[in-house]
């Protein structure tokens, strides 16, 4: 089945379609959105808001990209959605823990650090101070940065997956290298780790 | 000037310049987009630089990461679970279309009684000042809106 017909498939309903589509991409979508959201479950998660648009509004696909670059797309709007969400609860259950004095955070780090158990105390701490700079890095920088890193596309695939242009996304990853840069040297200068 | 200055302070300020201008490529030295002419220069620096050193293994350290934890493994029940959701949606809708009708009423109540305790208010009070507090809450909870202010604070945490 090419990606026409996969596209028909899916137009018309059909499950079997879908369900090549969502085997043959699962991996992809997930990474791109784990390089996002840093965490598994909730990629997996997002991965799957992705594939249920792609089956609700697939009579809009026009046809004229690939269907990873429309993934792809959809992927990085929604887990930027997600990280902006979450940014935004964090403030106000900051704000609720200075009221209340309540800390929940402990609890926070220890689930995280179950997630991935195999890993030692400092590796641990290197993709911590690895994702807050990935996180404090503008969404544009960021998105180009996440589909070159973790996806390892070629910058003319980033161009087209945002609409921008060649040189914008060589700017863009440009960048975000150096702020990435400056972070960590900042942490390596205060000894942060 | 310039030229007098720099040489006077040369020997104590000439590695400190060096190493900041390193600083800022060896991220690009680390992913192979740097010249020659760069690479060179960035490795004969490297030879006789601790500090640099220690931070470019700081450095691949941190960017190693990516390597390490790049395309997690996919759970094996995730068609399984999406296929649960797509069958979900009949009931998904029915339920906000309840939430469609009993969202309006709610507010509405709420907008009435908030009419009613307004004028409520309003008799008693005895000068307009009264909308002050409110109008002020508005210009902050606008002011969360604003990403800047928003991740300024954030970027504390
Ligand atoms: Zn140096």
């Amino acid at each position: 089945m090419d990606e026409s017909e996969l596209i028909k498939g899916i137009q018309q309903g059909d499950n079997k379609a879908f369900r090549l589509l969502v085997e043959t991409y699962q991996r992809m979508v997930v990474n791109t959105c784990f390089g996002i959201v840093h965490n598994t479950a909730d990629a997996e998660d997002l991965a799957q808001d992705v594939f249920l648009e792609i089956f609700r509004t697939a009579e809009n696909f026009r046809g004229d990209s690939k269907i990873s670059t429309w993934l792809y797309r959809i992927a990085t709007n929604r887990s930027l959605n997600f990280v902006r969400n979450n940014k935004r609860k964090r403030f106000f259950q900051s704000i609720e823990e200075t009221f209340t004095g309540g800390r929940n955070r402990n609890s926070e780090i220890s689930e995280n650090r179950n997630d991935q158990p195999d890993q030692n105390i400092t590796d641990q701490q290197r993709s911590d101070l690895l994702h807050r700079a990935i996180d404090r890095l503008p969404e544009k920088q960021r998105t180009a940065f996440t589909l070159n890193k973790y996806e390892e596309l070629p910058y003319q695939q980033i161009a087209e997956v945002m609409e921008i242009s060649l040189a914008s996304v060589e700017s863009l990853i440009h960048r975000a290298k150096k702020n990435l840069q400056e972070q960590l040297y900042e942490c390596y200068k205060k000894k942060c780790v | 000037m310039q030229v007098f200055n720099l040489n006077s302070v040369k020997p104590l300020n000439n590695d400190d310049m060096e190493c900041k201008t390193l600083h800022k490529d060896l991220i690009f030295y680390l992913d192979n987009e740097v010249s020659n002419q760069k690479r060179i220069e960035i490795e004969e620096h490297l030879a006789k630089c601790v500090d640099c050193r220690s931070f470019l293994s700081f450095l691949k350290e941190g960017m190693q990461i990516i390597e390490k934890e790049k395309n997690p493994e996919v759970s094996p029940f995730f068609y399984t679970r999406l296929s649960a959701r797509l069958e979900e949606k009949p009931e998904y809708q029915v339920q906000s279309q309840w939430a469609r009708l009993a969202q309006p009423a709610f507010f509405s109540i709420i907008l009435l009684l908030g009419i009613y305790g307004g004028s409520r208010l309003g008799s008693n009070a005895s000068f307009p000042k009264v909308n002050q507090p409110a109008t002020s809450s508005i210009q902050m909870l606008n002011d969360f809106e604003a990403e800047p202010i928003e991740s300024f604070l954030l970027g504390e945490l």
